[in-house]
């Protein structure tokens, strides 16, 4: 990042902050570089994050067609991009006029960050790659799931980047849109949609029929064979009536922004706590950055860690809901693990293992 | 996909968390809050006949 010194006495101009970071991209995470979660993931269920921040959706009847997503090193050339969010077909589906049947990835922007591009011109671009060439859709859906509205690329070379900039209508302010914690707008990249669930109205707000819209009706069938793949990275939106070039962040801040969503404690680190009783175990686990609600816990593998009190070693067995307490800031864990000998309040050493398979997961996902 | 979930009450008798199984027998802790992504997949997965389990303080 290249810093402008000003002199005495001299404006601050745009062309003198032009290249300087100002979070003018909504979407964190666009560039793709952050994957707490995993690098690949098989076989996805609905609602699977990739990469940070981006996650395979999905809804309707008779789904048989599978994905797995991954984030991948295949990146436009002449860029300073590193990762790109890949989709690949491995059991084909075709969807057809009916079933109510979607594939897609989703990103989520929070109100307080949609807030910026509220009642304003928009512009989303990105790099994309596919061999399937042909018209993809863009949905962007309000909180209250009563405006959508949809916009339209075309993949014109087959397995070559390609950079897409899309100028979408004024950001309306009617219906349901939430400006603070919760959804301000979702953006649903779609890669197929059935009949039943497409709309030939693209490029303006639409307020009738909205819950089942979810693509166009020009759409490609990228399910159709186990041959398609599907790349994308560089994804912004701005507050502007044109692109302008994608903002990098710093790695350690792009990932900060990521864990106000979700956290994967996986640091072999030892946190000091006190006993509950001869049985139990509670320590202190602050988090990087507040979150943005209240987060859901997952305890991978809790033997996988280790609890030393008066010098003996002992695998906890799981942890104590009902003694635990999840915040915003930080989280108190009370572990589990079988009697020894110890009182309450004496200390206890617990050390975390460090292991993608006994992480601690906070999720406060929109 | 839920197999169970079960309330869970703090140290003040208040309900503040649901113990929820998935398929695959993960375990998460979800917070009673309506912000929360999988506490929204509950109230559906009881809005479609699921029964939230309430042993009490």
């Amino acid at each position: 990042m290249a810093i402008t010194r000003l002199g005495p006495n001299q404006d601050i101009t745009a062309a003198k902050i032009a290249g300087q970071i100002n979070f003018k991209n909504l979407i964190i995470n666009g560039d793709m570089s952050v994957a707490q979660r995993g690098t690949s993931f098989s076989s996805m269920s609905n609602g699977q994050f990739i990469t940070d921040r981006f996650f395979y959706d999905r809804a309707g009847l008779g789904i048989t067609a599978v994905f797995t997503g991954s984030q991948s090193t295949d990146v436009p050339s002449g860029t300073s991009f590193a990762n790109s969010l890949k989709m690949d077909v491995t059991t084909a589906q075709t969807l057809g006029p009916s079933g109510g049947t979607y594939f897609g990835v989703t990103t989520k922007v929070e109100g307080y960050n949609y807030k910026l591009i509220s009642n304003q011109v928009g512009t989303i671009s990105f790099w994309v790659k596919s061999n399937l060439t042909g018209t993809y859709s863009i949905v962007f859906r309000n909180n209250g799931n009563d405006r959508v509205l949809v916009e339209e690329y075309t993949i014109n070379s087959a397995s070559t980047w390609e950079k897409k900039t899309i100028t979408l209508p004024t950001f309306t302010t009617d219906g349901t849109w939430n400006y603070t914690n919760g959804m301000g707008v979702s953006i649903f990249f779609c890669l197929a949609v059935a009949g039943d669930n497409d709309t030939s109205t693209i490029g303006s707000w639409i307020s009738s029929g909205v819950t089942s819209i979810y693509g166009s009706s020009n759409n490609v069938e990228f399910a159709s064979s186990t041959s398609n793949e599907w790349f994308i990275t560089g994804v912004q939106l701005e507050a502007d009536t044109s692109a302008s070039d994608f903002e990098f962040l710093p790695y350690d801040v792009n990932l900060l922004r990521c864990q106000r969503y979700y956290y994967a404690h996986e640091d072999n680190v030892a946190r000091v706590g006190r006993q509950l009783s001869s049985t139990e175990g509670g320590y202190d686990l602050p988090f990087p950055t507040v979150m943005r609600t209240t987060p859901t816990f997952t305890y991978n593998s809790p033997s996988s860690d280790l609890v030393q009190v008066n010098g003996n070693n002992q695998s906890p067995t799981g942890y104590d809901s009902a003694r635990s307490n999840f915040g915003t800031k930080s989280a108190y864990i009370a572990v589990d693990y079988s009697s020894n000998g110890a009182g309450n309040n004496v200390s206890c050493k617990i050390i975390l293992s460090h292991s993608a398979t006994s992480k601690k997961e906070f999720d406060a996902e929109l | 996909m839920i197999n169970s979930a079960v309330y869970i009450y703090d140290e003040f008798g208040n309900k503040v968390y649901i113990d929820v199984t998935y398929s695959g027998e993960i375990t998460r802790t979800v917070p009673i809050n309506n912000e929360n992504r999988h506490y929204q997949e509950i109230l559906e997965w009881v809005e479609n006949g699921g029964v939230i389990v309430d042993n009490g303080a």
